[in-house]
């Protein structure tokens, strides 16, 4: 199966077009929310949908410590996500994915907002709430190394509330697809990383769970498992309706399965949006540029006229490297202004912006924001 | 595999096959039947495939009692032999609390670390009835242990004890159950406050204060753990009472001992868990 593109925008073929505006926690439920309404809408159109949501979060929020002291992890957070979609939360170290998704799992209790899934309360009736739910958790186990691939998969589809005589077969075609079907009798202790990564994702989805919560699933993996894992995710979302809330560093990953990706900083959602509608916010096109003739006066006019993304300063004898945010007129402007300052140029070439782009935009425009507010706090 | 996978030979591709319309798989609710079985049989599978802990327990065991016979012989001589029997009584009673202790609250701090407590958090069954049936296979698995020690004892030192089972088993299961319950508790404490554990698994060798407590001089030390039961324990195997032999005032303190340490022991570490989950701490090690 081919993967979705990992750069350029156009990985999301058919979403619905999302707004531009960053939304801020609450009345999220009823706006656009790009892939979740992709798969509804082939099928039937503007019928009122039945089924609520996998997840609904309303207002979550959770601080550690008190007093002064007290650190805000998550700030009043309120998403949905519909059943067969996949959702990234992406976010800086200490963005508070972590202790978003242990809330929405009830493994930290949240200060305050209400979690269901699929239509329960989470709180109300935990038993019933978390029947179709699993998570895999970012640096644990997650599974017991002293068992075999297989006794787990029967081990936690049992406390996972599945009699595991009666998913036995699915159980093999999970093992089937993941590539462990030869290690199914091996104890997972045995396994290589790689190895161990997917009988945790097995594991995972052993009872059958319907939404599943993977933190940093990729971490550690090489890049052909870290593929393999991609493509199971996505067939899985796709095939069985399988809804997924994936928290990754791993840019790739999330432009690769998600449909819509939840920027969290600082606690607070920063963005929430298709992939696509995402990229397309990128401010333009960037364009690398190498010359043997830039020095530090040109490099400083140049920056002050167009928007420089990065500087990688020559090594001896060769040649400077840089970024530069230009698309369409500006383009133009670049060549003319490189050529009136006499810089020869030795290589071109230009990059559709990808994720990490927007996403290293909108943090860096937070901190500035954060940082501005923080000075004229200041001054007062 | 079983014969209920109609779909099995299909190679993974029932969803779309054609002729796979018999019998598409339908999961089955898990009872506490099935979890019942599910934790009994995994703690059955380390214990057979991992034997080396086991047997490494058992041989240090009878080192240190081999250490204690024969040095104890060689200080004391004739007044040792008078008090053997209860010496070997006492011992067995210790390795079997030790054990049902220590192999409970380690469980629960491997479980922390490994993640897998946490998981259980979020399943319908959630880890408290997982936490009470390991404790169940621990102390059997602690049985199975202390009775290979009891016979290498009984053999090393040629003395001979009323070895009723059933007195036995009841008398000295109930003894560790209020053992048990301390385990739980020193499980919880760990889940909150990580580097206490190791010092927490030092409470052992207080269970020596513990089995020998002095009942008859100070019969306060019968609600204590162990002390009761311990006491019981001499009598059933030194002096060959039979379990319908003792009063009822002694069962019943027997079995409220051991029932209320368990069910303080279990809300401690219920308490503990919910308190990490508000502090977040319950996934941290």
């Amino acid at each position: 199966m081919a993967e979705r593109g990992s750069t350029g925008g156009q990985s999301n073929v058919g979403c619905a077009p999302a707004d531009d505006g960053t939304h801020d926690g609450d009345s999220e439920y009823g706006s656009s929310d790009g892939g979740r309404t992709r798969r509804r809408a082939d099928t039937d159109a503007g019928a009122p949908r039945p089924d609520p949501p996998a997840l609904a979060v309303d207002g979550i929020s959770k601080s550690f410590g008190d007093g002064d002291d007290a650190v805000v992890a998550v700030d009043d957070v309120s998403f949905a996500v519909d059943r067969g979609s996949v959702v990234g939360l992406l976010g800086p170290n200490g963005a508070g994915k972590t202790t978003l998704i242990k809330s929405i799992l009830g493994t930290v209790v949240p200060d305050s907002g209400t979690v269901r899934l699929f239509g329960v309360d989470a709180t109300s009736d935990r038993r019933a709430a978390y029947a179709d739910i699993d998570a895999m958790l970012e640096g644990a186990r997650n599974d017991y190394w002293r068992l075999t691939v297989r006794e787990n998969l029967r081990y936690f589809a049992t406390i996972g509330g599945v009699d595991p005589d009666s998913v036995a077969a699915r159980h093999d075609r999970l093992l089937d697809r993941l590539g462990l079907a030869e290690k199914a009798d091996t104890p997972v202790r045995e396994l290589s990383r790689g190895m161990k990564q997917k009988v945790s994702l097995a594991s995972v989805l052993a009872g059958g769970a319907k939404l599943v919560f993977l933190d940093e699933p990729t971490l550690g993996l090489d890049v052909e498992s870290s593929r393999t894992l991609r493509r199971e995710l996505r067939r899985l979302a796709d095939e069985d309706d399988l809804t997924v809330v994936l928290s990754s560093h791993d840019m790739d990953v999330v432009e690769a399965v998600c449909d819509r990706v939840i920027v969290v900083a600082d606690g607070r959602i920063l963005a929430d949006d298709a992939v696509s509608a995402l990229l397309s916010r990128a401010s333009a096109d960037v364009v690398e540029v190498a010359s043997p003739d830039f020095e530090e006066r040109s490099l400083a006019a140049l920056d002050e006229r167009f928007e420089v993304r990065s500087v990688t300063p020559a090594e001896t004898g060769g040649r400077t490297r840089i970024e530069v945010a230009a698309g369409g007129d500006e383009l133009y402007a670049l060549m003319d202004h490189l050529r009136e300052a006499g810089v020869t140029i030795d290589d071109i070439r230009t990059r559709r912006p990808d994720l990490e782009d927007v996403f290293v935009d909108m943090t860096e425009t937070e901190t500035e924001h954060t940082g501005a507010s923080d000075a004229a706090r200041r001054q007062r | 595999m079983s014969p209920t996978d109609p779909d099995r030979h299909t190679d993974g591709r029932t969803d779309e096959a054609p002729g796979a319309s018999t019998a598409p798989e339908t999961p089955r609710r898990a009872t506490y039947y099935h979890l019942v079985r599910a934790v009994l049989y995994r703690e059955f599978l380390i214990f057979v495939r991992y034997p080396a802990n086991a047997v490494g327990g058992v041989v240090v065991s009878v080192f240190f009692f081999a250490l204690l016979f024969y040095g104890g012989r060689l200080l004391a001589g004739e007044a040792l032999a008078d008090s053997i029997e209860g010496i070997v009584v006492g011992y067995f009673l210790w390795t079997l609390s030790v054990g049902a202790y220590s192999s409970v609250s380690n469980d629960i701090a491997s479980e922390v670390q490994w993640g897998t407590l946490e998981r259980h958090v979020t399943t319908p069954f959630g880890f408290a009835p997982v936490a009470l049936l390991k404790g169940v296979a621990k102390v059997v698995r602690t049985f199975l242990l202390s009775t290979v020690i009891l016979a290498v004892m009984l053999l090393v030192t040629g003395t001979t004890l009323s070895l009723d089972p059933i007195t036995i088993v009841v008398v000295a299961g109930l003894s560790i159950t209020s053992v048990l319950g301390l385990g739980f508790a020193a499980g919880g404490v760990t889940v909150l406050y990580k580097r206490i554990g190791n010092w927490l698994n030092l409470l052992q060798f207080g269970f020596v204060v513990l089995v020998s407590a002095p009942v008859f001089d100070a019969p306060w030390t019968r609600v204590l753990p162990l002390a009761h039961g311990s006491a019981l324990l001499q009598r059933a195997m030194v002096d060959g009472v039979r379990l319908w032999e003792f009063t009822p005032f002694d069962l019943g303190l027997l079995v409220a001992v051991s029932v209320g340490y368990l069910a303080v022991g279990y809300l401690v570490f219920q308490y503990a868990t919910r308190r990490a989950r508000r502090l977040g701490v319950l996934g941290d090690y």
